[in-house]
C-alpha cells in the first residue's frame, strides 16, 4: 500500500458554521494504481489532491504515506518526503517563466543535492524521452500548450517520483494534446509509476483503473 | 543554486526592465545627492581641523553694545593677544593677523599685483602648523622686513631659482621684504588665505598699546586641560583693566559711567574649528566670509530626506513587484525548495539591485561634482569616497537598504503555503497599503516645500534686484584704481567728462555695493558726547550725490560756490533720526572725535540724504556721514548703450599717461550682484535639489501607479465591459494619488512656511510670503504629479477589455 486516509475532513468557517470541503474520506492507494478523481465543481477535488500531496493541511483525520503519518510530521519532513516521492503536474503548467526548459526541468534536482553531472544526463535522459530536445534553450513563454504541459510533465518525473499527481493536466489542452499526454501517463503507469489524476472527462477517467466519485466533499 | 539565483534575478529585472530602470534609477539618484551632499558637509566641517593644535587654540573677538549700535567683530585691539598670554599662564601662545590688502610687489622690473598680504606675529607658524617647503618655521618671521610666501607666488616671481633670500620690494609702502620661507598653499578649508606673509616685527603700529582702535585677528593656544570658557569668564577683569583708561581718556567718562549708560564691551573667546560656520561678525572684520551652520543643517537635511524617499521608493517598488513572484514561490515550493533557499533568492536580487545602483550613484557623483563645485565654490573630491572606511559605510548601507527592500518579499512570500502561492490568492493587505500611501505623502511633502522654498528665495532676490536701493546702480563705471594715476587722477577725469557719453563722474574711493572698508569715526550731536555714534564716513565731492542718483531730502548738497565746505556735513536719515535732529537737522552742529585721545573736529549739517543701501540687504541701514574731502577713485555715470565703447575709450585714455598699470574696471551693478552671490548659487542649489526630489518622487508615484494599473487588469476590464468610458477609468486611477498629493501640502506648507520665514530672518529688507506662493508650488506639484500618473493611467485605461478577461 502506497497511501491511506483515514476520515479525512477539511473544513472552513464562513459566517460562523463550518463549511465542510471534505467530509470523512477514506481511501488507499496501491503501488501501480491509476486512479482518477471525479466530480462536479466545487465537490473538493483539488483539495483531495493537494492534500495527497501535502500541500494543504486537514482538520481530522489520518494519512499515512509509506508508513509514515502525515498528519503528525513536521512541515520540514513531510516536504522532504513529498520532494522524494511525489511528482505534480498542473492544469497551467507552472513552469518558472524566467527560465528554458532545460533550466525549468533541472529546478527540482536542484534541491535534491544531485551532482551537476548527474543533473545534466538526467535532463537530458528526459528531453530525449519526451523528444523536446530541439527546444531545450526556449523559455516557456514561446512553447505551445501541449508542449508546455509535456515539459510539466517532464518535470514531474525526472526525479523517479513514486506518485504522480495531475490536477486537470489536459484542462487547457486540445483534445490532440490531451490524448498524448494521457498516452504518456499510460505508458507511465505500465512502467510502474503510480498516478492519480483529477479529471472532469469521462475519456480522460477511462485511461485509469480506479475511479472516486466525489460530491460535495463526500465520497459517493 | 546561486548561479540558478542570479539567473533568475538577472532575467526578471530584464522582463521588468521599465520598472527595473525607474527602482534602480530613483535609488541611485537619492543615494547620489546625499554623498554629493556629505561631502559637502563633512567639508564644512573640516575647516581649520588640520592644524595640530586645532583642539587648543581660540580666537578673541569683540561682542558689545554702544549707544544702541551692536558690536560684533572678529578684530580686537592689538595688545589684547600678548597681554593675555602675560597675564594668563594656560595661555601657551599668542598670535596675531593683520589683514594688509592687496600691495604691489616688485621683483626686479617685475610688477606683481592680487597677492593677499598680511601682517603675522614671529610666531605664526608654530600656532598655524602649515608646513613649510623651504625654511625653518620657528625662526622664518624672527627678524623685521623677513616675509613667506607660497610656493605658487615662488615660482610666479622667481620661476626655478631659489627663493631663499631674494628680496622683494614694496613701493607703495617704502619697504623691502626678505623671503625667509615658502610654504605650500593654504589648505581650502581654513578660514583664511593669504599668499605673503609679513612679520609683524617691522610693523610698528602693532607694538601701539591702543585698546580702543581694533584690527586685529587675535589666536591663543590654551593648555590642553583648560576648558576655554574658564578663561572666557576672567576676560571681563582685563577689559576694565586696560581698556577702562583708555576709554577715560578719550570719551571723558570711567569705565563703570561707561557701563553705566547701557553700554557694554568684552571680549569673549571662539574655538578654531567654530570659526567658519558660527560666525556673525560684521563682514568687513571677518578675514573671508564664512559658511553658515544653517546651511549645513538645511543641506544634511535635504540629504537625509532624499535618501529616505529613494530608499523607501525601492522598497516600495521591489515589494510591489514581488507580489507578481507569487507563482514562482509556489511552483518553486512544490518542486521542493525549502524557505531559506527562497529568502536567499529574494535577498540576493536585492542586493544585486541595490549595488548596481550604488555604482551607478558613484558614477552620477563623478560627473555632478564639477557643477556642484562651482555652485557651492568648493572643490570637493571624490577621492574621499574611496577612502576603505567610507566605502564600508556605503556597503553597509547597502546591506541595510537591500535587507529592507527584499526582506518583505523574502520572508512574506516564502512563508505562504504553496498552494495559496500558486493560486496567486495573494492580496495587498490594508497594511501595506497605508503605508504606501503614507510614504508617498512624505515624498510629496518635501518635495512641496523645496519648491516653495524655491519660489520663495528667487522672490526674494528678484525683490533685491528691484528694490529701490537709494541710488541707480545701472550704467555706472567704477574705476579703483585711478588712484595709480597719482596727480594725473584730475586730469584724467578732465578727459574723460569731455566725452558726449559720460554724463557725469565723482572722485570717491567710497563705492556703496560690492565689498566695502569704509573708514568709521565717532560723532555725537553738539556737545552730547554721551550719544556717542560710530559711524560709516564717505569723503567725497560735489558730483558724488547726482552721480549716484541719490537724492536730498532735506538742505543742498556740497558745492564750490559757496566758500569752504570743510567744516560741512551731510548725513543720511538714519544719522539724523539716531543723532535725535528730526526734521530739522540742517544747521545742527555735529561733533565728530578725531582720534581716541579725545581729540574732537566740529560740523554742521548741510544736507540730509535719503538712505541708501551701502551695506547689503542682510543688514538694516547704519548712520552714515558724507565729508568733503578728496579721496581717490574715480565712478562715472554713463548716459550710452555703448558702455563697451566708452570703456574702451577710458581705456585709450588711462593708456595714455603711460603708467605702466592695466586698466581695470568693474560695473556698479555687477558689484551689487556679487553681494548676493551666495544667495543666488544657494537658490540654484535648491532648485537643483528640488527638482531630484520631485523626481524621485514622481518615479515613486510612477511605479506604484505601474503597479496599481496592472494589480487592477481584471478590474479595468470588467468595468470597460460594462460601460465605463475612459476619463471614468483614468478618475478611478489618479484620484487616490492625487488624493495622497494634496493632504501632502497640509504638511508641507507650514513646513516650507517655517523654514522659509526663518531663512528670511537674515535679510533686514525682505518679502512677505504671499499666499499665491503656496498656490502656485501646490499646482506645480499636481500638474507633474498629474502628467506622471495620467499616461499610465491612460494606457491602462484604453486597453481592449478583452484582454484582461481572458482565463489563463
Amino acid at each position: 500500500m502506497l497511501l491511506q486516509l483515514k476520515n479525512i475532513s477539511k473544513w472552513v468557517h464562513s459566517g460562523g458554521q463550518k463549511v465542510f470541503l471534505l467530509k470523512d474520506i477514506n481511501f488507499w492507494v496501491n503501488e501501480g494504481d491509476f486512479i482518477s478523481i471525479m466530480g462536479p465543481s466545487g465537490s473538493g477535488k483539488s483539495t483531495l489532491l493537494n492534500i495527497i500531496g501535502m500541500l494543504d493541511d486537514f482538520n481530522e483525520g489520518e494519512y499515512t504515506f509509506l508508513e509514515e503519518k502525515v498528519h503528525s510530521l513536521k512541515e520540514k519532513h513531510r516536504a522532504n518526503l513529498y520532494k522524494q516521492y511525489i511528482g505534480f503536474v498542473f492544469q497551467a503548467y507552472h513552469l518558472i517563466d524566467e527560465l528554458t526548459v532545460k533550466e525549468n526541468l533541472e529546478m527540482p534536482l536542484l534541491y535534491k543535492k544531485h551532482s551537476a553531472s548527474e543533473r545534466k544526463s538526467l535532463v537530458a535522459d528526459m528531453l530525449d524521452r519526451f523528444n523536446i530536445v530541439g527546444k531545450k534553450d526556449l523559455f516557456p513563454s514561446q512553447l505551445s500548450g501541449g508542449q508546455q504541459q509535456l515539459v510539466g510533465v517532464a518535470r514531474a518525473l525526472i526525479a523517479s517520483p513514486k506518485l504522480i499527481l495531475a490536477d486537470e493536466p489536459t484542462g487547457n489542452l486540445n483534445s490532440k494534446q490531451g490524448e498524448e499526454i494521457m498516452e504518456i501517463f499510460t505508458q507511465l503507469n505500465k512502467d510502474g509509476v503510480t498516478i492519480i489524476q483529477v479529471t472532469h472527462s469521462e475519456k480522460n477517467m477511462a485511461y485509469g483503473s480506479r475511479v472516486i466519485n466525489l460530491l460535495d466533499g463526500k465520497i459517493e | 543554486m546561486l548561479k540558478n539565483h542570479i539567473k533568475v534575478a538577472w532575467r526578471t529585472l530584464l522582463k521588468h526592465k521599465s520598472l527595473f530602470t525607474i527602482n534602480i534609477l530613483g535609488l541611485a539618484i537619492g543615494i547620489a545627492t546625499a554623498l554629493v551632499i556629505f561631502l559637502f558637509v563633512v567639508d564644512e566641517l573640516s575647516y581649520d581641523r588640520h592644524y595640530k593644535k586645532a583642539d587648543q587654540i581660540v580666537r578673541v573677538v569683540l561682542k558689545g553694545k554702544m549707544n544702541g549700535e551692536l558690536i560684533k567683530e572678529a578684530v580686537t585691539p592689538g595688545p589684547v593677544a600678548y597681554t593675555l598670554q602675560e597675564e594668563f599662564p594656560e595661555v601657551l601662545q599668542a598670535t596675531r593677523i593683520k589683514s594688509n590688502g592687496t600691495p604691489q610687489i616688485t621683483y626686479k622690473n617685475n610688477i606683481f599685483r592680487d597677492q593677499k598680504f598680511a601682517y603675522v606675529d614671529p610666531n605664526f607658524f608654530q600656532v598655524f602648523t602649515l608646513p613649510f617647503i623651504k625654511g625653518d618655521p620657528t625662526i622664518a618671521l624672527q627678524e623685521p622686513n623677513t616675509i613667506v610666501i607660497t610656493q605658487k607666488l615662488a615660482s610666479k616671481y622667481f620661476g626655478n631659482e631659489n627663493p631663499m633670500g631674494k628680496i622683494l620690494e614694496f613701493k607703495e609702502w617704502n619697504q623691502r621684504y626678505k623671503v625667509t620661507g615658502v610654504i605650500n598653499e593654504v589648505p581650502a578649508n581654513s578660514h583664511f588665505h593669504f599668499d605673503a606673509f609679513g612679520s609683524m616685527e617691522g610693523f610698528a603700529a602693532a607694538k601701539e598699546h591702543k585698546w580702543i582702535e581694533s584690527g586685529y585677528h587675535s589666536y591663543l593656544v590654551l593648555d590642553e586641560r583648560v576648558d576655554y570658557r574658564n578663561v572666557e569668564e576672567k576676560l571681563p577683569k582685563i577689559v576694565h583693566k586696560y581698556m577702562g583708561p583708555q576709554i577715560k581718556k578719550s570719551m571723558g567718562m570711567t569705565f563703570e559711567e561707561f557701563n553705566g549708560k547701557g553700554n557694554d564691551i568684552g571680549l569673549f573667546l571662539q574655538p578654531l574649528a567654530d570659526i567658519h560656520l558660527h560666525s556673525d561678525f560684521a563682514d568687513a572684520t571677518n578675514l573671508e566670509p564664512g559658511g553658515d551652520i544653517k546651511t549645513v543643517y538645511i543641506f544634511g537635511a535635504i540629504a537625509i530626506f532624499i535618501l529616505i524617499i529613494a530608499c523607501i521608493n525601492f522598497m516600495n517598488l521591489s515589494t510591489a513587484a514581488a507580489s507578481k513572484r507569487a507563482k514562482e514561490v509556489g511552483v518553486k515550493k512544490v518542486l521542493g525548495s525549502p524557505k531559506s533557499q527562497l529568502i536567499k533568492q529574494f535577498l540576493i536580487e536585492s542586493f544585486i539591485a541595490t549595488m548596481v545602483a550604488m555604482v551607478l550613484a558613484l558614477i552620477l557623483v563623478m560627473i555632478s561634482l564639477p557643477l556642484f563645485n562651482d555652485l557651492s565654490v568648493k572643490a570637493l573630491d571624490l577621492t574621499y569616497m574611496l577612502h576603505p572606511q567610507i566605502l564600508m559605510y556605503l556597503l553597509i548601507l547597502g546591506i541595510i537598504i537591500s535587507f529592507l527592500a527584499g526582506g518583505y518579499p523574502a520572508f512574506f512570500l516564502s512563508s505562504f503555503a504553496p498552494i495559496t502561492a500558486l493560486k496567486n490568492k495573494y492580496t495587498n493587505t490594508g497594511n501595506s497599503k497605508g503605508l504606501r500611501s503614507g510614504l508617498v505623502i512624505f515624498q510629496f511633502a518635501i518635495s512641496v516645500s523645496l519648491i516653495l522654498s524655491t519660489i520663495v528665495v528667487d522672490q526674494q532676490m528678484s525683490f533685491i534686484q528691484n528694490k529701490d536701493i537709494g541710488y541707480e546702480k545701472d550704467q555706472i563705471l567704477v574705476l579703483r584704481d585711478s588712484w595709480m594715476l597719482k596727480n594725473n587722477e584730475e586730469v584724467f577725469k578732465e578727459q574723460l567728462f569731455k566725452d558726449p557719453r559720460v554724463s557725469n563722474i565723482t572722485m570717491s574711493g567710497h563705492i556703496p555695493a560690492g565689498p566695502s572698508h569704509n573708514h568709521m569715526s565717532s560723532i555725537y550731536p553738539g556737545q552730547d558726547s554721551d550719544a556717542i555714534r560710530r559711524t560709516v564716513v564717505y569723503n567725497i565731492d560735489e558730483h558724488y550725490i547726482p552721480t549716484l542718483g541719490m537724492e536730498l531730502i532735506a538742505g543742498r548738497n556740497f558745492t564750490t560756490d559757496e566758500g569752504s565746505e570743510t567744516t560741512n556735513l551731510i548725513i543720511n536719515e538714519t544719522s539724523a533720526r539716531i543723532l535725535g535732529f528730526m526734521d530739522n537737522a540742517i544747521g545742527q552742529p555735529v561733533t565728530m572725535s578725531i582720534d581716541n585721545e579725545g581729540g574732537t573736529r566740529q560740523y554742521s549739517v548741510i544736507g540730509v540724504v535719503k538712505d541708501f543701501h551701502f551695506k547689503s540687504l542682510h543688514q538694516a541701514i547704519d548712520p552714515l556721514i558724507m565729508i568733503n574731502e578728496p579721496s581717490s577713485g574715480l565712478i562715472v555715470r554713463a548716459k550710452t548703450s555703448d558702455m563697451r565703447g566708452l570703456i574702451a575709450t577710458a581705456e585709450h585714455i588711462w593708456n595714455g599717461f603711460e603708467i605702466n598699470e592695466p586698466f581695470n574696471y568693474t560695473l556698479l551693478d555687477e558689484l551689487y550682484n556679487q553681494t548676493y552671490l551666495k544667495e543666488q548659487k544657494m537658490g540654484t542649489i535648491l532648485r537643483i535639489f528640488a527638482l531630484l526630489t520631485i523626481f524621485v518622487a514622481c518615479l515613486g508615484l510612477f511605479g506604484l501607479v505601474t503597479f496599481t494599473a496592472e494589480q487592477r487588469f481584471k478590474e479595468i476590464g470588467i468595468r470597460k465591459v460594462l460601460g465605463s468610458t475612459i476619463p471614468q477609468i483614468i478618475t478611478m486611477l489618479t484620484v487616490d494619488f492625487m488624493k495622497l498629493v494634496c493632504i501632502s501640502f497640509l504638511i508641507a506648507f507650514p513646513l516650507g512656511f517655517y523654514v522659509m520665514n526663518t531663512w528670511l530672518q537674515d535679510f533686514a529688507y525682505r518679502i512677505q510670503i504671499q499666499w499665491w506662493v503656496f498656490v502656485l508650488a501646490g499646482c506645480i506639484t499636481l500638474i507633474v504629479a498629474f502628467m506622471t500618473i495620467g499616461w499610465k493611467s491612460f494606457k491602462a485605461a484604453s486597453m481592449n477589455p478583452i484582454k484582461s478577461l481572458r482565463t489563463e
